[in-house]
């Protein structure tokens, strides 16, 4: 394992962990803010470009450029949105951040904030994480008791409010388009871009939506340095990172490490290895949207480029571990249930295509599939890829494609014998499941 | 103006900047489908069949969302474009009942249409299809006091939820639920309760909303003749259509089948309300005027216009004669006359050359015009505002120089008349009223004058049996606003047209004719052959007005709803008046007339900013 020492992380298993106090005495915390309100805010997205640092919440866009791509000129407001909705399968790690080291994301809310001009932070939580939020809400107000947010912040001059709003539960309101409609109070379903968000977000005004993890990055670079973010990790995967690990490994869980960390060490030295010490089958490495990869793939550095240039995506870092024991006719059918309930439902494609995916796999997994079924299964996938409003569409349709493409041989036994040829023993050990 | 230049399948097109690839390409005539896109509101890319390429773009885009720019190259009909769209058109097909055989929509709906045009030849769905309050017609569930919903056809193109939200201002319709579940909904099922709500039928593309009005009344190729006119129920003027059923005149029912909004940016946009849309009946109605009649005692008889004409005019004179003796003639004429604002400028101009005629220049005196206003509930932030005026020409009549009050639309005054009439002074009182019933507002005092016999004579020339013209000594049986050629001056001081579209039932007559019989038996030179005659003589005396050239606006005739697309989305018609499109045309019906002239002088080519 390379040997690496947590900083997001670091006093996450602490008791008053959370606490202002505990931040400011363990963390150097507030001190990132203090040092970037003595700059300009232009330096501030200088030193973030500089870094390197890409966003975490899912599409790895670097973070510096989002910022200054934030209109200038302009006579409206300007907002940050924190994307705390937390919602793709697989992924938990802006959940221990905000649990256990919220000042960490409220100071980033801050410094974000001054960068591009705005005096409104929003943290839009999902909507399951009740306790979170009132973890969140209490230490914002010790924040404020504090000055590290409200009027004349540090007796700079500059003003900023920071509040949460809890969403009411939907996958697709972590899209960014669809958090901000959510926001301003109406269905969470995405937009229509461009105009992207830094140039009409949030009520019409420039807005930047960044992930929680990301934004928690940003103490971290203004009090460190650039280079000193950029030179933990391959060249632009710069930076700590944390990765989820779940499914079959022996210690599930959020693990903290540099992007030189590879798939391999994510799970035999971070998570334990396998489950039962059974065969690895695949791994779903960037949460449920994106491609699986194989065993020789398990040598591929967990960074954005690496596991691009491996076929997949490092998406959200949800890493879903599969042991020998998994269909993958069901891991598809067990997913597109998901997708075809969380489709918003305003594009035709994905709206009408999540549930049809969902019924051929559901027939074909339950033995009563025919052979024109894969093909339709392919055809239907395709029609959507590509062709929906927003992203959902081709998340959606990835783990039918991915699955077909890798273990085509499965889809066939299905269909041919008319049931799971593949799982006989870890069936009769798991009746429950086996149900499905 | 500032304009950019792209290519469109090869061909150069040249468009006003900010115009996105879709609207660049309809006005190319270029056929790229589309649902959600709704040219009189926003735009929403969400139903993704109006898919092109364009150069250098990664993927696919949705036309109706990207503007278009010097120099870009689309396509609409290479092979990745059209199975793209294709795939779009299975999807929306997937759970669609397609029981076109029984939906109103069948024969002009865009979803057949584009899917013969667009869609794959099959599907590959077989699972049952997804069904919400049942199967077939019997899935229509109310929508309010005027529309019906069928969800089951609703292909969520959300243009009934955005109309209700940015033009009504009141987001009576929503979805609730998600994915492929999201249904239409009002709250708690109460359905659309709006005075714009017809609407939703027309911007609906598919058979889910629908007005109780023409639901299961005719069929598309049942109603072939379309005649372009002007609503009069308001001030406001909008433009509209007309639409004719086939059928022979010994049949039963009505030929006037339903009236939907022609597109005039600076009057209607797309719309036009529920007033306008569903109150037509009584055009052909029960108590539609169908002949003259006289008094004769208790009862009014049906009388020949050639035995009527020679006892009115005695009738008349007489009255005239008996108060000759009278000093004040002119401050107190003995004949007096109540005209409601829905006369046309036509009408009020041949009756101004007859009370001229017969009293002097201070003829218009004798005149009382009379209409009624009320306030239409509607949200303050409105996009479409009815009018308060219930009349189309208060504003023709006062540049004519008929007293009509203050106000843009003025304030009706019937206090002289009143007064003139119940102290005896009058000798009879002539009434024009070619509105509906209740145009002329409270008639019961004059009524009673009648009966009581402190008005020896009253003639009510109109369209309708009311019970004023129940109390009436002669009663004329004029024509409504679809029977004749007619203009209204809007509360914009436009000067509109309205069309005959279908004839006066029976004998009644058009209305300024009556006015040039009555004139010429009293022995004035009023020397009209046809509408179109009074017309140019009116333009002829209001040189440097918008009267000036009334006589060049065309008088449109019947005419084929030349194709399915046309007749499908009445809203967007104008589209079709002047652009190709390569759509079927409408199939089996013969009345194709030639020679009309273009509708341009009516329907600006021009999209709504
Ligand atoms: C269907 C869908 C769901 C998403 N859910 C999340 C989410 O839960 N959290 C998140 O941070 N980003 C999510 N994203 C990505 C956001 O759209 C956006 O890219 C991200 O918040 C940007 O922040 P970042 O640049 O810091 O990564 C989602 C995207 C899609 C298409
Ligand atoms: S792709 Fe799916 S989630 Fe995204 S807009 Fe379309 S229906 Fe909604
Ligand atoms: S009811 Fe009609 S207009 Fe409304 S969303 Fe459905 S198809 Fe579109
Ligand atoms: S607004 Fe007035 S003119 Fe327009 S349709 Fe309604 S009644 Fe007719
Ligand atoms: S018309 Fe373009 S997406 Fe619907």
């Amino acid at each position: 394992m390379t040997p690496y020492a947590p900083i997001l992380t670091s006093h996450v298993g602490e008791p008053n962990s959370y606490s202002l106090d505990f931040y400011v005495t363990h963390q150097q915390g507030y001190e990132g803010l203090r040092k970037a309100l003595t700059q300009e805010p232009g330096d501030i997205i200088d030193q973030v470009k500089t870094s390197g640092l890409r966003g975490r919440g899912g599409a790895g866009f670097p973070t510096g450029l989002k910022w200054q791509f934030v209109l200038k000129d302009t006579p409206n407001p300007k907002y940050i949105c924190c994307n705390a909705d937390e919602s793709e399968p697989g992924t938990f790690k802006d959940h221990v951040l905000m649990e256990r080291n919220p000042h960490l994301l409220i100071e980033g809310c801050a410094i974000a904030a001054f960068a591009i001009g705005a005096r409104v932070a929003y943290i839009y939580i999902r909507g399951e994480f009740y306790h979170v939020q009132q973890i969140l809400e209490a230490e914002i107000e010790k924040a404020y008791a504090a000055g590290f947010l409200g009027k004349n912040i540090l007796g700079s001059g500059f003003d900023c409010d920071v509040y949460v709003h809890r969403g009411a539960g939907a996958y697709e309101a972590g899209e960014e388009t669809a958090l901000i409609e959510s926001l301003e109070g109406k269905r969470a379903q995405p937009r229509i871009k461009p105009p992207f968000p830094a140039v009409a977000g949030l009520y019409q005004c420039p807005t930047a939506v960044n992930n929680v993890e990301t934004l928690c990055n940003v103490p971290l670079i203004v009090l460190n340095g650039p280079e000193w973010f950029s030179g933990m990790g391959p060249e632009k995967n710069g930076g700590p990172k944390l990765y989820c690990v779940s499914g079959h490994v022996k210690k599930p869980g959020v693990y903290e490490a540099s992007m030189h960390t590879t798939l391999r060490e994510l799970i035999y030295d971070h998570a334990g290895g396998m489950l039962d010490d059974r065969p690895f089958k695949a791994i779903i490495p960037g949460g449920s949207s994106v491609p699986l990869l194989l065993p020789e793939h398990l040598d591929t550095p967990a960074s954005f480029d690496d596991i691009q240039k491996a076929g997949s995506m490092l998406g959200s870092a949800g890493l879903i571990v599969l042991n020998d024991s998994v269909c993958m006719v069901w891991l598809a059918m067990n997913l597109l249930h998901f997708y075809r309930h969380e489709s918003c439902g305003k594009c035709t494609p994905c709206r009408e295509g999540c549930d049809w995916l969902y019924k051929l796999l559901a027939r074909i997994e339950g033995g009563e599939g025919q052979p024109k079924d894969l093909d339709l299964l392919f055809g239907v996938s395709s029609n959507i890829v590509g062709k929906t409003l927003c992203a959902f569409g081709d998340a959606a349709a990835t783990p039918v494609l991915s699955t077909m493409t890798l273990f085509r041989a499965e889809y066939e036994a299905h269909v041919r014998e008319g049931r799971c040829t593949l799982t006989a023993d870890w069936r009769a050990a798991h009746p429950v499941m086996a149900a499905h | 103006m500032e304009t950019v230049t792209l290519t469109i399948d090869g061909q150069p097109i040249t468009v006003a900047k900010g115009r996105t690839v879709l609207q660049a390409a309809i006005e190319a005539g270029v056929s790229v489908p589309y649902y959600c896109y709704h040219p009189g509101i926003s735009i929403d890319g969400s139903c993704r069949v109006c898919v092109v390429k364009i150069e250098k773009m990664p993927k696919l885009q949705t036309s109706c969302s990207t503007l278009c720019a010097d120099g870009m190259v689309v396509s609409t009909r290479e092979p990745d474009v059209v199975d793209a769209r294709a795939g779009v058109f299975e999807f929306l097909l997937a759970n669609h009942p397609l029981d076109c055989p029984v939906c109103d929509k069948g024969g002009e709906c865009p979803l057949q249409d584009f899917s013969y045009t667009f869609g794959p030849a099959d599907s590959r769905m077989d699972f049952p299809r997804r069904v919400f309050d049942g199967e077939g017609v019997k899935a229509d569930v109310d929508f309010g006091p005027t529309l019906m919903l069928n969800r089951n056809r609703c292909i969520l193109c959300t243009r009934c939820v955005r109309f209700m939200k940015e033009i009504d201002d009141d987001a009576q319709i929503g979805i609730v639920d998600r994915g492929a579940g999201s249904e239409i909904a009002t709250f708690q099922e109460q359905g659309v309760h709006s005075l714009l709500s017809g609407n939703l039928m027309d911007v609906c593309p598919v058979g889910a909303i629908l007005t109780r009005d023409y639901r299961f009344k005719s069929r598309p190729w049942d109603n072939p003749t379309v005649v372009d006119t002007t609503c009069t129920l308001c001030s406001k003027g909008c433009n509209t259509s007309a639409w004719l059923k086939a059928k022979p005149e010994w049949a039963k029912g009505s030929r006037l089948i339903r009236m939907t909004p022609r597109y005039n940016p600076d009057v209607n946009g797309y719309w036009m309300c529920d007033i306008g849309r569903f109150n037509y009946h009584w055009v052909e109605g029960e108590s539609r005027l169908r002949r003259p009649m006289t008094r004769n005692g208790d009862v009014l008889e049906p009388t020949a216009w050639h035995d009527l004409q020679p006892r009115l005019r005695d009738r008349l004179r007489q009255a005239r004669g008996s108060s000759e003796s009278a000093a004040s003639s002119v401050q107190a004429p003995p004949v007096r006359f109540l005209v409601s604002a829905h006369a046309s400028t036509e009408e009020l101009f041949v009756l101004k050359q007859l009370v001229e005629g017969l009293m002097g220049s201070e003829g218009l005196n004798a005149v009382t015009l009379a209409w009624t206003t009320s306030d239409k509930a509607q949200p303050a932030g409105t996009k479409f505002k009815v009018s308060r005026t219930n009349a189309p020409n208060v504003n023709g009549a006062r540049d004519l120089g008929y007293q009509v009050g203050a106000g843009n639309e003025g304030t009706p005054d019937l206090s002289a008349l009143r007064s003139a009439i119940e102290s005896g002074q009058t000798a009879a009182v002539y009434v024009l009223d070619p509105g509906p019933d209740g145009s002329l507002g409270d008639t019961s005092w004059l009524i009673a004058a009648r009966q009581n016999g402190t008005l020896p004579l009253l003639i009510v020339q109109g369209a309708v049996m009311t019970d004023l013209a129940s109390a009436a000594d002669f009663v004329l049986a004029g024509s409504a606003f679809v029977e004749k050629d007619a203009l209204y001056t809007n509360d914009q001081g436009r000067v509109q047209a309205a069309s005959r579209a279908i004839a006066p039932p029976g004998e009644a007559r058009d209305d300024w004719s009556i006015l040039v019989a009555l004139g010429q038996s009293l022995g004035l030179a009023l020397a009209y052959e046809s509408a179109i005659d009074v017309r140019r003589a009116l333009a002829a005396t209001m040189p440097d007005t918008p009267y000036a050239s009334a006589d060049l606006l065309v008088v449109t005739r019947p005419v084929a709803a030349r194709n399915w697309l046309q007749a499908s989305n009445p809203s967007e018609r104008w589209k079709w008046d002047f652009l190709y499109q390569d759509l079927p045309p409408v199939k089996g019906h013969s009345v194709q007339m030639e020679g009309i002239s273009p509708r341009a002088a009516y329907i600006p080519l021009k999209l709504t900013e």
